[in-house]
């Protein structure tokens, strides 16, 4: 369920490379539960990797947005700020937050593939439990 | 740290894969499927939840009616037997310690039925003013029963329920739930029609069980708390503590100072003769921005007050709170400024009951 072609922070954020969207994982989602509320900032803003680019708010709590990799906003999703609900059906598709113009793509180095995170979340589902 | 105190329905819970909390002490859950879902539920059907942290207090014997009348800002020996009303417990200087339901159960029983925090502070204040001679007996039975709030307009359509629709609001019945023996008050904190019902802890599953079958979804303590913002319900230790008095939150109808002596009457006296500097008010956004607990109320860019509840409003789709304004730009309709994110965003005051019964979606039959 996490596209093999992004690439995720240990933040639960993900990025698609090759068409510079950012958006949060299905995990993170269920963890925040019903998104009400998304703060994104507006295009031309210059973000930097996981340095915090915008907030998420659920019901139940606001929650900080990390971006992914550095570059430029060149686009918000306004039907995620209009229906943010789309932020929990489909976090990797039609929830995208923000689409970036990635300015280091070396950056990519530092996140995880989607089997690295799939084992980074199954090892932080772990310690809930406990 | 202290392992977390466990309700008999605990194993429920994590059953069906609740997300948990600490909530002061309990591993409650939050929500079940989704807060949005079990707003909505309540709202247009049925949902339950789970308030056996609620501490669930029986006062008996010959005194017991006037030493309640002494603790209380409100007479309970006036009740008739098998009504209800709700109270506060205020220390001397009027400050409020809680606010908490009292049932004339029968004749010398009353129960008391009051918020999880604070229980044994709570419990010492009445010891600390209770005579040792009086014919008192308190009891906690908190640990030995289960409270389930079933709540919702399709409530009485419940076929275990459909019998207690003739119970007044605010009224207790010792009755029959199903075939569980039970203590059924009409009562909630959602701003819906409801039951609160008390029964032996060993009747948990088997009274849960009673209403998965009719499908009454189970509902976390992220819906309570949406449902009771939205009918403008406080929390105590959020919206009001011993640091605020019941006539600037607007509890003031809950004042008796004509019943007789009672502990906080001469403070409470005092403050309404010289009139509240504070209000208690509800708030709107003008905008999708949410406003919450803590945050900063500016009036013309000048800090006046602080938010002391505030979220998303489910039924209305906007950001709701409830905090305290100085007395003169109390007015429903005055512009006030939130801080939010280091921004002053525009709110207005409003009728602190967002959301009143039957006028939102639509009662569906079960």
């Amino acid at each position: 369920m996490n596209p093999k072609e992004y690439r995720y922070t240990q933040e639960h954020e993900w990025v698609c490379p090759e068409s510079g969207k950012v958006g949060i994982t299905d995990y993170a989602q269920s963890q925040l539960g019903d998104v009400v509320f998304l703060d994104l900032p507006a295009p031309s803003t210059q973000v930097e990797q996981f340095k915090k680019m915008g907030e998420i708010e659920s019901v139940k709590a606001v929650s900080d947005l990390f971006a992914p990799v550095s570059g430029e906003v060149l686009e918000i999703n306004q039907i995620a700020i209009d229906e943010p609900g789309l932020v929990n059906q489909n976090p990797c598709g039609d929830g995208w937050l923000a689409r970036l113009k990635l300015s280091k793509i070396s950056e990519l180095d530092a996140l995880m593939d989607s089997d690295k995170y799939d084992e980074f979340i199954a090892r932080s589902g772990e310690e809930d439990s406990e | 740290m202290k392992p977390l105190k466990k309700t008999p329905f605990n194993k429920v819970h994590h059953g069906l894969k609740a997300r948990m909390m600490d909530f002061g002490g309990w591993d409650l859950p939050v929500w079940y499927t989704s807060i949005l879902e079990e707003h909505k539920a309540v709202r247009s059907r049925a949902g339950m939840f789970d308030v056996s942290h609620m501490g669930r207090v029986w006062v008996t014997g010959k005194d017991a009616g006037a030493f309640l009348d002494r603790m209380l800002t409100k007479s309970v020996q006036r009740l008739e037997i098998g009504s209800g009303q709700l109270c506060l417990l205020c220390l001397e200087n009027g400050g409020i310690l809680d606010d908490l339901y009292v049932y004339h159960l029968g004749i010398e029983q009353y129960l008391v039925i009051w918020n999880a925090s604070n229980i044994e502070q709570k419990l010492e204040w009445l010891f600390r003013w209770l005579d040792p001679d009086a014919d008192i007996t308190i009891k906690d039975n908190s640990s030995n029963t289960v409270m389930l709030a079933v709540q919702g307009p399709a409530v009485c359509r419940l076929k275990n329920l459909e019998g207690l629709s003739y119970l007044p609001r605010f009224s207790i019945t010792q009755t029959k739930v199903g075939d569980l023996s039970a203590l059924a008050a009409r009562t909630g904190y959602t701003g819906e029609d409801g039951f609160e019902i008390i029964t032996d802890a060993a009747n948990a599953l088997p009274l849960w069980e009673s209403f998965i079958e009719q499908d009454v979804k189970p509902c976390g303590l992220g819906a309570r708390d949406s449902l009771r913002l939205e009918a403008g319900m406080m929390l105590c230790g959020h919206d009001m503590d011993t640091y605020s008095n019941p006539f600037e939150v607007g509890l003031g109808w809950l004042v008796d100072l004509e019943k007789g002596d009672f502990i906080g009457e001469n403070a409470l006296l005092e403050i309404k003769r010289q009139g509240v500097s504070r209000k208690l008010i509800g708030f709107q956004m003008n905008g999708r921005e949410i406003a919450r607990s803590g945050y900063k109320i500016f009036k013309s860019g000048q800090e006046v007050g602080q938010v002391s509840s505030g979220g998303y409003a489910p039924s209305l789709g906007i950001g709701i709170g409830l905090g305290y304004v100085p007395i003169e730009m109390a007015t429903v309709g005055t512009g006030i400024e939130i801080m939010i994110r280091n921004k002053l965003t525009p709110a207005r005051i409003a009728n602190r009951r967002f959301y009143k019964r039957g006028e939102s979606s639509e009662s569906q039959g079960i």
